[in-house]
């Protein structure tokens, strides 16, 4: 196992550092220049040449790959063009916030998701399979910034201004502007509240699909001889489904785990623009806008990283689901 | 498979990362030690000063007011790299001083500076700084803050983006001379609003910036993670991307006003608009910074908020590249103007909400000349003429017209992705030039490739665009309008009229404002009859504030000029 995962973990690097590379010089062939966002003519062409000076600017392409490729390499991702700050510092300050809405995210759409499609497996071609699958469908075939501008009409909008119902959600942020002044139940009850809307958003469409292959792969294994024999032993239906069957039946949902990561990631950026929420998707959007090629490099590097160890998390999970499996 | 085992510590983990992440060592500040070196130095200091200062009290004191916007303030209250007007309504009303202040009439007013003369001939002026005004820190703000802000402004390593406002200044090394600590004196060739950008630019603290290279400014950790200014509020944290939080300086000089009666302000970035009207309606935010048009109906409709419209000095524009044949004819580019229906575009794009431009000279401005107004009225019968009389008629029965050579008469408007209300326009536009015989076709563009395509001097590559533009209360078109600058990057109309010409020169060293009305009014007229670019309309500015949030003032300075002034009756808090 250990060898596995350094055999893996090695072979990730040039694939890290080739993605690097090549949005390196995509960006770099893509017209619009970092310093021209000072549309003032106030700024003289003296000024905008020192501002490409003290940015590094002025050197040719091959230079700054070098320059870029050598410091990163020693941890250093540069200054972003934009907001004149190290650009670890503003990942330091955005990457938590996306890992807790995708964490959050993909435990919600997974654990429903499966739950979903082990009841409709259990009850296929009945009223709550037929039920379930357009719900599915449902939320599968919706746009996802469509859906999130719905929940905040619905659950914040309307909820408090409309219906007056009981409980209603923040419709942005992570957390009130009063948040630090809380007590620490207040604090965890305050991030939680936030988190519902945007992690819903994302989750939904997700669980969608989730709920679709899980079904697919239970109506498969429920067929099985193995299934059978588990039944004539006299084990409980409980038992048969929960143990035997659901175990076979997730192999293929863990491969979509290790898919779903990116999507988590590029997804996010509509969820993360409506709801406010400062993560990586609008960190790396705004910047590829604006030009501001340290802070798109260290995003590209961030999210080739995250996706290779979302994959390997994947590899490690068969080997628990399927005995067969072994990396040794 | 997943047991119940694991899921219950997969749901404890998410509990725990969730809490750990907002574990601050004081309240409202982002633990010190997350911050760079020069932050935990400097922000202790801050507190231990201020913390000497007892609360004022009175009945409006208290509370904490939330401002929701859509754009982060990118590089903070470094007032060197000043870049948006957000950004530079924070440096000079939040948490820096500018040396003046205007009123709503644009007359500079004591502010940081209590004093100024010019001397005889308009060469030299000398500012007298208040003795009451600290940095949060503790150090007394003096003249040595002035020298070294101009100093570095005007430094080309710097590379600050608005140097050019002291282009009539003395950038020589006796430019600037502290006379004592609380006496300042510029040199300078007379020229028209010298004070202006002692208004615009806030002043910096040279104790804590001295030693960093003038190259390395923007950069420095002080504009977004710890400034420190010495305005009515006291940086206290910026979390990137989500919020800005400011509190109260109790040490505020009584006689600017004294400490503002909010405790806390807090600005927070929303990147969607439906966001931030349910944010505003549903009360987790009381000022909503430039709602569109279209959410008007839905703010007036609310009891608890109030709609507020005021002027603001900028305005949306079709610039014209007269470098192409089509356009070069200032006939042509007249009949256009004429021909379009500016006021439907109002309506349409603004709800109403704009006053149509035919300069680039504002109404609220003292130089404005109001009897232009209707020297521009749409008449498309005229428009017709005009461009019969420059030759260009229908010669293919094919509804655009030629000219002699047989071209067409069409024209690209581009505008810039993403960009509704200037797709609009565009496509406004082409709907009402067809009946003249003109095809205009609207283009869109990526921002930062447009920007290359109409900023490169020899490319050039439009015939039109959309833009939006904003003005210095000290007007100055040199850069778009002066043939001199055709060819350098903001050069986008290429113009080249001598009258213009001269009339620009003038204009920028004639001192007195009496003096220079009817110059103002001549070069407003000789727009109308060149039309490098159409006008379309100033933009009428429109906040949607909460009723609890008190003594909001809106006018031409900005959101953010009353700010001191802005408070929350006790039982609201």
């Amino acid at each position: 196992m250990t060898r596995f995962l350094l055999r893996r973990i090695l072979g990730a690097i040039p694939l890290v550092l080739g993605i690097a590379t090549i949005v390196f010089f995509v960006l770099n062939l893509a017209p619009g220049d970092p310093v021209s966002f000072f549309t003032s003519p106030a700024v003289t062409p003296e000024v905008l040449e020192q501002m490409r000076r003290n940015l590094g600017l002025d050197q040719p392409v091959h230079v700054r790959y070098w320059r870029w490729m050598t410091s990163m390499l020693q941890g250093d991702f540069g200054v972003s063009f934009a907001r004149n700050q190290p650009v670890r510092e503003i990942i330091a300050d955005i990457l938590p916030n996306t890992l807790i809405l995708s964490v959050a995210a993909m435990f919600l759409a997974f654990v429903g998701g499966v739950v979903v499609g082990v009841l409709q497996a259990i009850r296929q071609n009945r009223f709550v399979d037929s039920a379930l699958s357009v719900i599915a469908l449902f939320f599968y075939s919706m746009p996802s910034f469509w859906l999130a501008l719905m929940l905040i009409l619905i659950f914040s909008l309307g909820a408090r201004n409309l219906w007056g119902w009981p409980i209603w959600f923040p419709a942005s942020g992570m957390t009130s502007v009063d948040y630090p002044f809380m007590s620490p139940g207040a604090q965890l009850r305050d991030r939680v509240m936030h988190l519902v809307l945007p992690s819903f958003s994302l989750a939904l469409v997700l669980a969608a699909g989730i709920a679709r292959y899980t079904r697919g792969s239970m109506l498969e294994v429920i067929r099985q001889d193995y299934i059978r024999t588990a039944r004539a032993k006299g084990l409980s239906e409980r038992r048969v489904v929960l143990k035997h069957a659901l175990r076979n039946a997730l192999i293929p949902v863990i491969t979509l785990f290790g898919l779903s990561l990116p999507f988590l990631f590029s997804g996010a950026v509509l969820i993360e623009t409506v709801f406010a929420w400062p993560g990586m998707g609008r960190l790396v959007y705004g910047a590829i806008t604006q030009r501001d090629y340290p802070v798109v490099m260290a995003g590209a590097f961030m999210f080739g990283v995250i996706v290779i160890l979302g994959n390997l998390l994947a590899d490690i999970l068969y080997s628990f689901v399927d005995p067969r499996i072994r990396y040794d | 498979m997943i047991s119940r085992g694991h899921a219950l510590t997969a749901t404890l983990a998410l509990a725990s990362s969730l809490t750990a992440c907002g574990d601050a060592g004081t309240p409202g500040r982002a633990a010190l030690e997350n911050l760079p070196a020069f932050c935990q130095e400097v922000l202790p200091r801050v507190d231990a000063f201020l913390a000497d200062f007892s609360t004022p009290s009175g009945e409006r004191y208290g509370g904490t007011a939330v401002v929701g916007s859509i754009g982060e303030m990118p590089n903070g209250m470094n007032a060197f790299v000043s870049s948006t007007v957000t950004n530079n309504q924070h440096q000079t009303f939040v948490n820096l001083m500018p040396l003046v202040r205007v009123d709503e009439n644009l007359q500079p007013q004591p502010w940081l500076a209590e004093s100024w003369e010019f001397n005889e001939d308009g060469t030299e002026v000398t500012f007298h700084l208040r003795d009451d005004v600290y940095w949060h820190d503790g150090t007394p703000t003096s003249a040595y803050d002035v020298e070294f802000t101009y100093r570095r402004a005007i430094d080309p390593q710097t590379a600050f983006p608005n140097a050019s406002f002291w282009n009539y200044y003395d950038q020589g090394p006796d430019g600037v001379q502290v006379l004592d600590s609380l006496t300042v004196r510029l040199r300078m060739e007379p020229h028209s609003e010298p004070l202006d950008p002692w208004r615009s630019t806030a002043i910096m603290p040279r104790h804590l910036l001295e030693d960093v290279p003038p190259s390395e400014l923007a950069r420095h950790p002080y504009g977004s993670r710890c400034p420190v200014g010495n305005g009515p509020f006291v940086f206290e944290s910026h979390r990137t991307d989500e919020s800005w939080s400011f509190v109260r300086n109790p040490a505020f000089p009584e006689a600017l006003g004294g400490p503002p009666y909010l405790e806390r302000y807090v600005y927070r970035i929303i990147p969607e608009q439906t966001t931030l009207l349910t944010e505003l309606l549903t009360e987790n935010i009381d000022f909503y910074v430039a709602p569109g048009p279209d959410q008007v109906p839905q703010i007036e409709a609310d009891q608890q908020v109030d709609l507020h419209v005021f002027p603001y000095p900028g305005y949306d524009m079709v610039i014209w590249n007269t470098r192409r044949p089509q356009l070069s004819d200032a006939r042509v580019r007249q009949a256009i103007a004429i021909g379009t229906n500016r006021q439907e575009i109002v309506d349409a794009i603004r709800s109403g909400f704009g006053e149509i431009a035919n300069s680039g000279v504002p109404p609220f401005h003292w130089a404005y000349a109001p009897a232009l107004a209707d020297s521009l009225q749409y008449d498309p019968d005229r428009a017709r003429e005009l461009l019969d009389q420059a030759g260009w008629t229908d010669r293919d029965d094919d509804g655009i017209r030629e000219n002699a050579d047989g071209d067409p008469l069409e024209i690209a408007i581009k505008y810039n992705l993403g960009n509704q209300q200037r797709e609009d326009i565009a496509q406004i536009m082409q709907a009402q030039l067809e009946p003249l015989g003109i095809r205009a076709r609207p283009q869109v563009v990526e921002w930062a490739t447009l920007l290359d395509q109409i900023n490169t001097p020899d490319v050039r590559d439009f015939d039109a665009v959309v833009i939006g533009w904003r003005v210095e209360f000290r007007l100055d078109d040199h850069e778009m309008l002066h043939s001199s600058s055709a060819d350098d990057p903001f050069g986008w109309p290429g113009i080249q009229d001598p009258d213009l010409d001269t009339l620009l020169d003038r204009l920028q060293l004639v001192t007195d404002r009496e003096e220079a009305t009817p110059l103002w009014r001549e070069y407003q007229y000789r727009l109308l009859e060149t039309q490098p670019v159409m006008y379309l309309y100033f933009i009428d500015r429109l906040a949607g504030v909460n009723r609890r949030l008190r003594g909001v003032e809106l006018d031409i300075r900005g959101e953010w000029a009353s700010i001191q002034d802005w408070w929350i009756p006790a039982e609201e808090r």
